[in-house]
């Protein structure tokens, strides 16, 4: 099949039979989202932030796959004039796609701002906050404040390249690749304390063994591996290393594939204190809109530094189990859930290093201080 | 009904009035900010913000038709809707219409809340904090000289309104505060 054969509903059909979906995270079937975008017209924003923690894949993909990117887009918004390019300002990625004479969104260094309509509010000269939604903002509408949101539609990176190798392969060579649940070739960005950190070309249901090897395998005494970033969960690496990378085996851990992110936990830190300035930095990246996101987020995250540094642990942890099943669905966009998820995922995980920490001890410490 | 015990109707339900409106006022500043996080009080003080407001109306209609009745002063029913039309004080008993035309305003656009823009009903309900000084002029203005109780009672209501007021203004608010400082952050 030649690119240029593709006609508009044939795209459609092939997106929709290779099974393409959302890479940046939330699995949004992309044959629905381009469908609606040809329908109304809409403005593309391709997101190329990496937001994640962890996250390196966008870069990548505008790194060594820039004139496919480039194609993928034209098919979703034809008119090259409503596409623009979203990366993380001053990055090295907003400057390759500057340095190609693209159009670039420049997003603030925030957490919340590269999140789908953060971008859509900063594409229409708001904040970079995400808006509250009710209609798909793809058909157009206005946000809160009542200003005129023209149709616009946000894709990940690795999704518009998706994009353009299905029309120019087929849906059958990208359904070769994966599970049926979760088919096609996908990015995964491994980084921490591994020997090679980097973006692997994979696909899910890799065992993860096989992935942790490609990048040399965990480093010595690596306990806890990060799937996602800040909206994903920890694994232990006696789990780790017999599991697949796909999100049945992950969601037996509350995780998912999500924006393909795994972070090798460094052995010399005590993951306790980890978390502790993880939850410290999240609970200061709140976009200051939604209550249970600006109070709900500082609030776990003093109940967590509470927990680790023994001040009132009974009392703490209590605390943090309720809030945590408060936090989900709350919010204008998912910041507050995926925090819950991560804060409850390593609650369970290290319970046993927390209650050495509740009785004043550190096991992690005291095992380091025994190697000294 | 004589004229004298007009004069003296329009003068008892004028101030009481600005005590029950003195009175919604304030309950409308103490419910504005929600800082109250226990939901049965603040249902209870939405209530009696709505329904005194409704019974203070009853009293204020009272006050101006008997205004306009009695023909001690000359106020015609003009001057009911039409600010500075009355012979009689054309600036203070204008002043109290205007106070009118915003109530007015004011109760249609709630009883129309829920058909109408949030941002629309905000804006009307913010007419209050000119209502509600414009109606204390004209109480203060046109209070009887020789009576110090009815000047002194409107007084007093001003104070216990400013003092709502410069609570709600001054008061740190943690919902508040904070969107401010994360505002201050970089977004754009």
């Amino acid at each position: 099949m030649n690119r240029t054969d593709v006609a508009p509903s044939g795209l459609l059909a092939a997106l929709s039979e290779a099974g393409l979906t959302g890479r940046g995270g939330a699995a949004f079937a992309t044959a629905r989202k381009v469908e609606a975008a040809h329908r109304h017209g809409a403005q593309l924003i391709v997101n190329a932030c990496d937001g994640e923690i962890g996250a390196a894949k966008d870069g990548w993909v505008i790194e060594h796959h820039l004139v496919e990117l480039v194609a993928g887009a034209r098919l979703v918004a034809p008119d090259a004039r409503r596409i623009r390019y979203a990366a993380k300002r001053d990055s090295a990625t907003a400057q390759r796609l500057r340095a190609a004479g693209l159009p670039v969104l420049e997003v603030p260094d925030r957490y919340v701002s590269s999140e789908e309509t953060a971008l859509i509010s900063l594409a229409h000269n708001g904040l970079a906050r995400p808006l509250t939604k009710g209609e798909p903002f793809v058909q157009g509408g206005r946000d809160s404040h009542g200003r005129r949101i023209e149709p616009s539609v946000v894709l990940n990176a690795e999704t518009v390249w998706r994009v353009a190798q299905i029309a120019d392969r087929g849906p059958r060579w990208f359904r070769a690749h994966g599970t049926p649940a979760e088919p096609g070739p996908r990015l995964v960005a491994i980084s921490g304390a591994v020997p090679r950190p980097g973006v692997l070309e994979t696909e899910a249901g890799m065992p993860l063994r096989t992935l942790l090897a490609a990048a040399g395998g965990l480093a010595d005494g690596a306990e806890v591996i990060g799937v996602s970033g800040l909206s994903g969960v920890l694994l232990p690496r006696a789990a780790a290393t017999g599991m697949r990378w796909d999100s049945g085996d992950l969601g037996r851990f509350g995780g998912s594939i999500g924006p393909g992110i795994l972070h090798v936990w460094d052995p010399a830190r005590c993951p306790v204190e980890h978390v502790d300035d993880l939850l410290q930095y999240a609970a200061g990246q709140s976009a200051g809109q939604c209550g249970p996101c600006m109070f709900g987020l500082p609030a776990i995250a003093a109940d967590w530094h509470a927990l680790s540094t023994a001040q009132d642990s009974r009392a703490a942890d209590a605390r943090l189990e309720r809030r945590i099943d408060l936090l989900p669905g709350r919010g204008a966009c998912r910041f507050p859930d995926g925090i819950a998820r991560f804060a409850a995922s390593a609650r369970s995980l290290l319970a046993d290093h927390l209650a050495d920490h509740a009785a004043g001890r550190c096991p992690h410490r005291d095992r380091s201080n025994h190697a000294a | 009904m004589s004229n004298e015990l007009l004069w003296y109707l329009s003068r008892a339900t004028g101030i009481a009035s600005i005590v029950l409106l003195t009175a919604v006022v304030v309950l409308g500043v103490v419910t504005a900010g929600r800082r109250d996080p226990r939901a049965e009080r603040a249902t209870v003080v939405m209530a009696l913000h709505r329904w005194l407001s409704l019974g203070m109306l009853s009293f204020l209609l009272v006050h101006i038709g008997t205004a306009i009745l009695e023909t001690y002063v000359a106020i015609d029913v003009i001057s009911l809707l039409v600010p500075f039309t009355s012979d009689y004080a054309t600036v203070w008993v204008g002043l109290g219409t205007l106070a009118f035309d915003i109530l007015l305003a004011i109760i249609a656009t709630s009883m129309l809340r829920h058909r109408l823009p949030e941002r629309l009903w905000r804006l009307v309900h913010w007419g209050a904090y000119a209502m509600w000084p414009l109606g204390l002029i004209h109480g203060i203005m046109l209070a009887t000289s020789d009576q110090p109780l009815l000047a002194a009672t409107t007084i007093a209501s001003g104070g216990v309104g400013a003092a709502a007021i410069a609570w709600r203004v001054t008061s740190s608010y943690a919902d508040r505060d904070r969107r401010r400082a994360v505002l201050t952050e970089q977004w754009s």
